[in-house]
């Protein structure tokens, strides 16, 4: 009898106006979540540059503050605050987390420190675990990647804890973009480099202060040219690479540089090595 | 550059070196105001005016023979003057004199080189740019004083279109060629900076104009036998040029032409095509006066125009205009789609043709430059 009334008391008396009250401010937090998170959205998605970016920030911090304002709200209604009593609490929901929902809270704090330390944020460029695309939503538990060919990727926040996160342009408009170039080893070195410059440099997506950097690397088969160089806006790099490849091969050719025939073992490691440089 | 220019009582024609420019008082706020306006325009459709002293409704378009009394084409040879004032003892193999566009590099470099014997280099064909062809710059080495009016023609964004002007900035900027005056529009200026290096030539630009200045000038230009016309603002119902608000006891700054020179960032030429599209005469016969609406940018650019359309913006900004064919190869994309776009920046207003070249049109200039450096492209210095 005595547990009983124990138990009891960790639980506040839900009347109907508590019942009220819990229902007007969940049903207020999950509006005000969606207006928030569309509405931020929304208007990000129409806007350019750095201030895009800034708003994409927004939107997964401004779900906290919402959430930790309607647990502020909540909690005391469902219990008497008192130390002894959210011991109790929070030990059965360690336990609860501990057996039965690891990974799934696990993620969900993952969420929380990711609204904080930023790690990718909606409109970064990021690679999880081979997975490389546009952050388009930073939920509770997961990250949503659009990759290039249009596929909608739901990564857990949960790898944070143990997997590096490559984030290409880091909430700014500056993404390096590489152009590969695999050429016959007879050709004139110095003029193939000021031309693959010079197709940077005349490209329209061209971002003008940041720098241009042609790089060659000597392998047995030939020599492997990178132009590096960024575009305008993030959303513009395939669209940037596809013109420097299309013009830089035009180029070439018309001057008689020959492209590498590589040998099938060379070729993959050529592949690779173009698909780490993302 | 890009600070505010700090006294009203320079001369009317100033020529400057490009790092004492500055842009008139309230350019920022000016810059502000067209994103707020932008961004209502987006939100709830098209703004209604603000509240005007004089309906539109009450006023007409002027004819075009008033037009030309009242609002006659720009002289610039006082400019020519001014830049002949700096050029005075300059030594420097190459000297650049830059303007942003519609704003009068053409004309003020070649009076200048007509009134001092210069020759005006003929600009490379479009074939000799589209084959990387620099033969042109070899016929340009028969001249030891020489002058380019416009050297947005000399060049095509690709690689074969910027070997020419890259030989021939070279071979000038090293003395090989003399001595000679180049005028170049200031976006093309910011894109060879970029592409040839051209640090180091002196660069001179016409100084930006606050309103109390632009006031003198139209009322200057408007003056016939010693009596300047009455021009009174729609939006506050107080004469707008000099002269007429001297005569009504009026001495407060002239705010109407200060919102003009801050939304023009100071540019005669473009501030001109602004005056000449917004005089309006009364419907009524009986009333001569004339008034000025308030209706600065009558072809703007939504927030969220798109990227082929920025490009192609860009691309004719860099080249001072092009025609289509000219526009299709310095663009990453087919003929057809650049034509579209063309096409649809037509309609909008915010492109014309002139002398067989797509331009950004004069109105619709500060809202495009807003967008594309809100956008992150390379912009102009001035």
């Amino acid at each position: 009898m005595d547990e009983q009334q124990k138990y009891a008391r960790l639980f506040n008396d839900i009347d109907s106006q508590a019942m009220i009250t819990l229902g007007v401010v969940l049903l207020s937090t999950i509006v005000l979540i969606i207006v928030s998170q569309r509405g931020l959205n929304w208007l990000a998605t129409r806007l350019h540059g750095q201030v895009r970016f800034r708003i994409f920030a927004l939107v997964p911090l401004t779900r906290l503050l919402i959430l930790i304002t309607a647990l502020a709200i909540i909690v005391p209604i469902i219990i008497e605050p008192s130390l002894r009593n959210m011991v109790t609490l929070l030990g059965a929901l360690g336990l609860a987390i501990g057996f039965a929902m690891k990974d799934y809270v696990s993620s969900l704090i993952a969420g929380v420190v990711s609204a904080i330390e930023l790690p990718y944020r909606p409109g970064d460029w990021v690679n999880i675990e081979g997975t490389y695309g546009e952050v388009k939503h930073v939920g509770l538990r997961t990250v949503d990647i659009q990759t290039p060919d249009d596929d909608l990727v739901a990564v857990p926040h949960l790898k944070l804890w143990d997997h590096a996160v490559y984030n290409a342009n880091n909430g700014g408009t500056s993404l390096q973009c590489v152009a590969s170039f695999y050429l016959h080893p007879e050709h004139e070195a110095g003029w193939v480099r000021k031309a693959l410059r010079d197709v940077a440099l005349t490209s329209a997506y061209l971002k003008f202060d940041k720098p241009i950097i042609v790089v060659a690397e000597e392998k047995p088969w030939g020599t492997h040219y990178r132009i590096r160089a960024y575009p305008v806006d993030p959303r513009q790099q395939f669209l940037f690479i596809t013109d420097l490849t299309v013009r830089g091969k035009t180029v070439l050719s018309a001057a008689g540089v020959q492209s590498a025939m590589l040998p099938p073992d060379a070729a993959l490691d050529a592949r690779n090595a173009a698909e780490s440089s993302y | 550059m890009g600070e505010h220019s700090s006294s009203a009582d320079t001369p009317l024609w100033a020529v400057v070196e490009l790092d004492q420019f500055r842009t008139p008082e309230q350019t920022q706020a000016s810059q502000w105001r067209r994103s707020l306006r932008s961004a209502s325009t987006w939100l709830v459709g098209k703004n209604s005016a603000e509240q005007q002293v004089k309906e539109e409704h009450e006023l007409r378009a002027l004819p075009e023979v008033k037009l030309a009394h009242l609002v006659p084409p720009i002289d610039w040879a006082p400019a020519a003057r001014a830049l002949a004032q700096q050029l005075k003892g300059q030594q420097a193999p190459v000297t650049f004199f830059i303007t942003p566009p519609h704003s009068g590099h053409v004309s003020v470099v070649s009076q200048w080189a007509e009134q001092h014997h210069f020759a005006c280099l003929p600009p490379p064909t479009l074939s000799e740019l589209a084959e990387g062809d620099t033969q042109w710059v070899e016929r340009c080495a028969n001249q030891r004083e020489w002058a380019v009016p416009a050297l947005e023609r000399y060049f095509l964004r690709h690689t074969q279109g910027i070997q020419g002007v890259r030989e021939f900035l070279e071979r000038a900027l090293s003395g090989r060629l003399g001595q000679g005056v180049i005028g170049c529009d200031s976006w093309a200026y910011a894109y060879l900076q970029e592409v040839v290096g051209i640090e180091g030539a002196p660069v001179f630009t016409l100084q930006a104009m606050e309103g109390e200045q632009l006031s003198q000038y139209f009322a200057k230009i408007a003056t016939h036998e010693g009596q300047s016309p009455l021009v009174y603002s729609t939006r506050t119902g107080k004469p707008v040029l000099t002269e007429s608000a001297t005569q009504h006891g009026d001495k407060a700054p002239n705010k109407e032409l200060q919102r003009l020179a801050a939304h023009c960032r100071g540019h005669i030429g473009l501030a001109w095509h602004y005056w000449r599209e917004r005089l309006r005469e009364p419907t009524a016969d009986d009333e001569e006066a004339l008034w000025l609406v308030d209706a600065l940018a009558e072809a703007e650019l939504s927030t969220d125009t798109g990227d082929i359309a920025t490009l192609v913006l860009h691309a004719l900004l860099v080249h001072g205009g092009l025609d289509d064919h000219s526009l299709g190869q310095v663009l990453p994309f087919s003929h057809h789609e650049a034509l579209n776009a063309r096409l649809a920046l037509q309609r909008k207003g915010i492109v014309s043709s002139s002398e067989g070249r797509w331009q950004i049109t004069p109105l619709s200039y500060a809202s495009v430059r807003q967008l594309l450096e809100s956008r992150n492209y390379l912009v102009d210095p001035l």
